[in-house]
Parts: C-alpha cells; sequence; structure tokens
C-alpha cells in the first residue's frame, strides 16, 4: 500500500465538501511525507479507520480557520474554540469528508471494508500527533479560510 | 452504554498495568465529563468499531506519563516527553485496549480497534465522539490517570 495514492481520495473528498459546503475553493495542494510524529496547527479533528486497512484521518488547520469554517458552515459568528458548536462543526466536515473517501477507497478495492470511528476533536497549544510504528503521508491544502492540512496515517491490518 | 462494557476497559486497565508494575492502581471516581477543557497533556486515543462504536482516550499529565515510561522500561529515568516514553505509552494504551477487546469478546460484543495515537500538546479542549463521555479516574503512585469512554451504542 502506498500512503501517496490513499491520500488522493481523501483530498479529492476534501476538495469537493470544501466548495460544495462551505463555498471554499481550493487553491493549491502539496504532499508531505511525514514521520511517526507531525504538529498541529491547533486544531485537529481525528477519525479512526478500522477493517482491512487500519489507521487515521487527521484534518487539521489553524484555530482561527476552525472558528471561520464553523462561521460559514451554521450561519453565525464564534470568537472561540471554546464553544462546542465550532469543534462540532470541524467534526462535522471530517465525517463527511472521510465518509465520501473511505467509500471510494471501498469501491475500488472490493473486500477491504473500511470502517470509520465517530470523529474526536482535539484544539490546544504546540500539540502534537505521535502514531507509532506508522507513517503520516499529508497534504497541505491552501484555501480562502486558511491552509488546511490533511494527514493520513494506515497501514494494512494483521 | 451497558455498564458491562465499561467493566471491560477498567478491569484492561487494572490488568494490565499490574503485569507491567504500576504502583497501587485504584480507581477513585467515575461520573459524566462536564467540560470541554482538560488539564492532562498526554490522551492516548483508540477508536473503536463494530458492535460498539466510539472511542477511548487514556489521558494524565506530563509527569504522571513520564514515571509510567519509567517504570515500563524497568526504572529508566525519563526527563524529556521524546520518543520513547510517547512509544511505550502507546504500547500501554495497545495492551490495555487488547485486553478489554478480549474481555467485550467474552461477553459476545465484537469489536475493532484502531492503533493508538498520543496527542500531546497544553492546555487542550477535547471533545471525543459527540456523546456523552464518562471520565472513570485512577490514581496509582505514578500519578492520576483518566480514562475516557466514549461510546454510541
Amino acid at each position: 500500500m502506498e500512503l501517496s495514492t490513499t491520500i488522493a481520495p481523501f483530498v479529492r473528498a476534501s476538495t469537493n465538501i470544501f466548495r460544495e459546503m462551505l463555498d471554499v475553493s481550493i487553491h493549491k495542494g502539496q504532499v508531505e511525507a511525514e514521520g511517526e510524529s507531525f504538529l498541529s496547527q491547533g486544531f485537529t479533528v481525528m477519525v479512526g479507520l478500522t477493517g482491512g486497512w487500519e489507521g487515521w484521518f487527521f484534518l487539521d488547520m489553524s484555530q482561527e480557520t476552525a472558528i471561520k469554517m464553523a462561521s460559514l458552515m451554521v450561519g453565525e459568528d464564534y470568537s472561540s474554540v471554546e464553544e462546542e458548536e465550532v469543534l462540532l462543526a470541524g467534526a462535522e466536515i471530517a465525517n463527511i469528508i472521510c465518509g465520501n473517501a473511505i467509500t471510494d477507497i471501498n469501491n475500488i478495492h472490493s473486500g477491504l471494508n473500511i470502517r470509520l470511528t465517530p470523529p474526536s476533536i482535539f484544539a490546544g497549544d504546540n500539540m502534537s500527533m505521535f502514531n507509532v510504528r506508522l507513517n503520516a503521508c499529508s497534504v497541505l491544502l491552501q484555501s480562502d479560510i486558511g491552509n488546511v492540512k490533511i494527514n493520513v496515517v494506515m497501514k494494512e491490518a494483521k | 452504554m451497558d455498564v458491562n462494557h465499561i467493566n471491560a476497559f477498567i478491569t484492561g486497565l487494572i490488568e494490565v498495568s499490574g503485569m507491567l508494575g504500576l504502583g497501587n492502581l485504584t480507581r477513585t471516581s467515575l461520573g459524566a465529563r462536564k467540560q470541554l477543557k482538560t488539564q492532562n497533556e498526554v490522551n492516548i486515543i483508540i477508536g473503536l468499531v463494530g458492535d460498539i462504536k466510539g472511542n477511548v482516550v487514556l489521558s494524565m499529565q506530563e509527569k504522571t506519563a513520564m514515571n509510567i515510561a519509567s517504570k515500563m522500561m524497568g526504572g529508566l529515568p525519563v526527563s524529556e516527553f521524546d520518543l520513547m516514553p510517547k512509544s511505550a505509552l502507546c504500547e500501554l494504551s495497545n495492551m490495555v485496549s487488547g485486553r478489554s477487546v478480549s474481555e467485550l469478546e467474552k461477553m459476545g460484543v465484537l469489536t475493532n480497534i484502531t492503533p493508538p495515537t498520543l496527542v500531546h500538546g497544553h492546555n487542550l479542549i477535547s471533545l471525543i465522539s459527540q456523546v456523552e463521555t464518562l471520565v472513570i479516574e485512577f490514581s496509582a503512585e505514578e500519578g492520576r490517570l483518566e480514562l475516557n469512554i466514549a461510546t454510541e451504542d
């Protein structure tokens, strides 16, 4: 399994969802290989994957971007990520992106049968995510509301 | 949320910690999580999919995490929270979840788990799954531990 190809469905889903749901266009994406650990920009939604492949999908952005995203989605102004709606909006977007991408992957590779966990959200200062013995592949997407990084960590299940 | 499912996780944590020689791990309290903020810098999250769907987070302060890592590595002093203690703690939560899942399987509850991810940071705010989170606190010689369980049945 090549990580840089598995991330493609996630990039596609993110671009579509951002355009359709938020009317935000993505200008540019840059693929990066990351090691076991990566730094968050301040706000991360994570969705777990189990089945033929297992791992995590992370949607990472700055807290300002998360607030802007929630405002666009809900149509109300928010001032801080401590407001639960901001966290829930982030979770919803990640859930939809991940759902779309996994549907794609499951269609291409029949028998993988990947399933998702409910999303969890973390926000804070100097956050780092560590995945033991797994390598992450990330794509930094530049959008009108700021940089959004998607990060996929996966391995084949034993 | 079924109390038997919760017990499987409590048993898992207590058994694994006993096996690793953590000192006197005892349960101190159980309740619903009331706030989004957490004082714990180290959070290890594991996802569950199957008959139970949700996330389990083992969370603690950095100091406790370093004490536990040191105990797991045979008393080797840990002064910095770098890759070594991080991977020790991921291993710990892997063992706990593995143990808990086999405990659940005995009850006929089949669940798949994701690999653990360790989230380390300051002034953290977290929302686990999107359901009410149960917090079970433990205290040990190494410090305080919190097991957050958020599952949809």
